[in-house]
């Protein structure tokens, strides 16, 4: 999977600046990018626009050199179906659902025979080592056990590109590193393009890490943007001795 | 280093019994010196046979340990070659303990913890083995009067030389030994797969990851599905 967003806008109806403002990104397959911002900074919008949920204003997102916009609404239903998995910061958990059904629903709302399904579902859920989790419900399961089962979920579909929303922002920091080695290998293993966001920078291990301030993506180099965002002294006062001289 | 250059160093001082040269040497050079009989018998015969040294009375019957012997010309040349050579030794040395500590994994952290603690009691006796002996040198140089004795300073620069290195030890070993216990109470993340596997379910885990993720990973080497 080769995702290209190129020149992305978003603007909604009545906000006084854009959400996304002329993002350009490149994933491609095996690899891990981390978004990291602020809360506001565009990063659910960024991901939802890359996952096909969501239109831009302008600009265009293709999978694999297809533009999204080219592709007709069941194609494009299809395509998300088959090829991206998504793991919400607010998930809509069917409480009442045993943890297994929970995960194997993508493949039997695909048609998928039961049996088969639920092999996948195990198989899914031991990869994620989240197997103590079988036979109970969603409702009684902890933080972590929660990300590891909608990973397992999203990986049951076996996708080609997982888009996740802030996967460690509830966990403890143990736990959290442990669930971005476990999309890590995802990537390495599976060769699965991972895009994942967070607010904090460190939650973002083992990923390229890009930084979205207030709806554009910041260029590394640009020492002077980060000395901005940072308020790093040395960086901040720069601007204003140019501007005495 | 092996005993040959530093045996060869005091027969030049002075010839020797071969049965007294391990006693010169641990007087001289202090305890890391002990040899046993059986060491040094083989010492003095390899040296004997390259020149190195030879029997004072060539002519006395009986075996060797009833000779005595000194250096040779070559012998004297050999140490001087030594002497010259740059024999500082500034490489890390690669322990065994730090070795079983890197791949202990969780399983052995207690092991390695006692392995540790025992450690650190033999360097504790050692030291104070070689303080003891260091003081008595020093009691003893004390009481040569205005004139010093020369091979009492050096030996006691040799003793203090392993005093320093031992207190070094030490430091690390309970250093390290504050570090496993340490580690061995947290909730850590192992490097690799196979320290965290051993368990059945960590292999069944594996096996899983391994299945599902080959699946996705063959899947996609034609382009899009």
């Amino acid at each position: 999977m080769n995702l290209r967003l190129e020149q992305v806008c978003k603007r909604y109806p009545g906000a006084e600046r854009p959400a996304l403002d002329g993002v350009s990104l490149e994933l491609a397959r095996g690899q891990m990018i981390g978004i990291y911002g602020h809360s506001g900074a565009g990063k659910t919008t960024l991901l939802r626009i890359a996952a096909g949920l969501q239109a831009p204003s302008s600009g265009s997102v293709s999978y694999d050199g297809v533009r999204l916009r080219e592709m007709s609404a069941s194609e494009r239903t299809r395509h998300r179906r088959r090829e991206i998995a998504c793991v919400w910061a607010a998930q809509s958990w069917q409480e009442r659902l045993g943890v297994l059904e929970h995960v194997a629903l993508p493949l039997l709302v695909d048609r998928r025979d039961h049996r088969s399904a639920e092999r996948r579902a195990r198989e899914a859920l031991l990869a994620c080592e989240a197997e103590q989790c079988i036979g109970m419900a969603c409702e009684e399961l902890s933080e972590g056990q929660r990300q590891r089962v909608a990973i397992a979920r999203a990986l049951i579909s076996e996708p080609r590109l997982l888009i996740a929303d802030g996967p460690t922002s509830r966990l403890s920091r143990i736990e959290g590193e442990a669930i971005m080695a476990l999309l890590g290998s995802v990537a390495r293993e599976a060769g699965t393009a991972v895009l994942v966001a967070d607010s904090d920078a460190d939650a973002l291990l083992g990923a390229e890490v890009r930084y979205l301030h207030d709806g554009r993506l910041v260029n590394p180099a640009d020492t002077q943007e980060l000395g901005r965002l940072y308020r790093l002294p040395s960086a901040v006062s720069r601007p204003a001795a140019a501007a005495d001289a | 280093m092996s005993a040959k250059h530093a045996l060869l160093g005091l027969l030049i001082q002075r010839s020797s019994y071969p049965y007294e040269l391990g006693d010169r040497l641990l007087q001289r050079l202090g305890p890391a010196w002990a040899v046993n009989s059986g060491q040094l018998s083989q010492t003095v015969k390899r040296m004997e046979e390259d020149g190195l040294i030879e029997r004072v009375d060539p002519r006395a019957q009986g075996p060797k340990e009833r000779h005595v012997f000194k250096a040779t010309a070559s012998g004297a040349e050999e140490f001087e070659r030594w002497f010259a050579a740059d024999t500082s030794v500034t490489r890390l040395s690669r322990r065994p303990l730090t070795v079983k500590l890197t791949l202990a994994g969780p399983a052995r952290l207690s092991d390695a913890l006692e392995q540790i603690a025992a450690y650190e009691l033999q360097c504790a006796q050692r030291l104070t083995e070689l303080s003891r002996l260091h003081k008595s040198v020093d009691e003893s140089v004390a009481g040569q009067g205005p004139r010093v004795r020369a091979d009492h300073v050096l030996l006691r620069l040799s003793l203090s030389a392993d005093i320093f290195a031992l207190e070094a030890e030490l430091r690390w070993a309970s250093h390290a030994h504050e570090m496993i216990s340490w580690l061995a109470g947290r909730d850590a993340i192992w490097s690799s797969e196979s320290e965290r596997s051993g368990t059945a379910a960590q292999c069944a885990r594996n096996d899983a990851r391994a299945r599902l993720f080959g699946r996705m990973a063959d899947g996609r080497e034609d382009g899009p599905r």
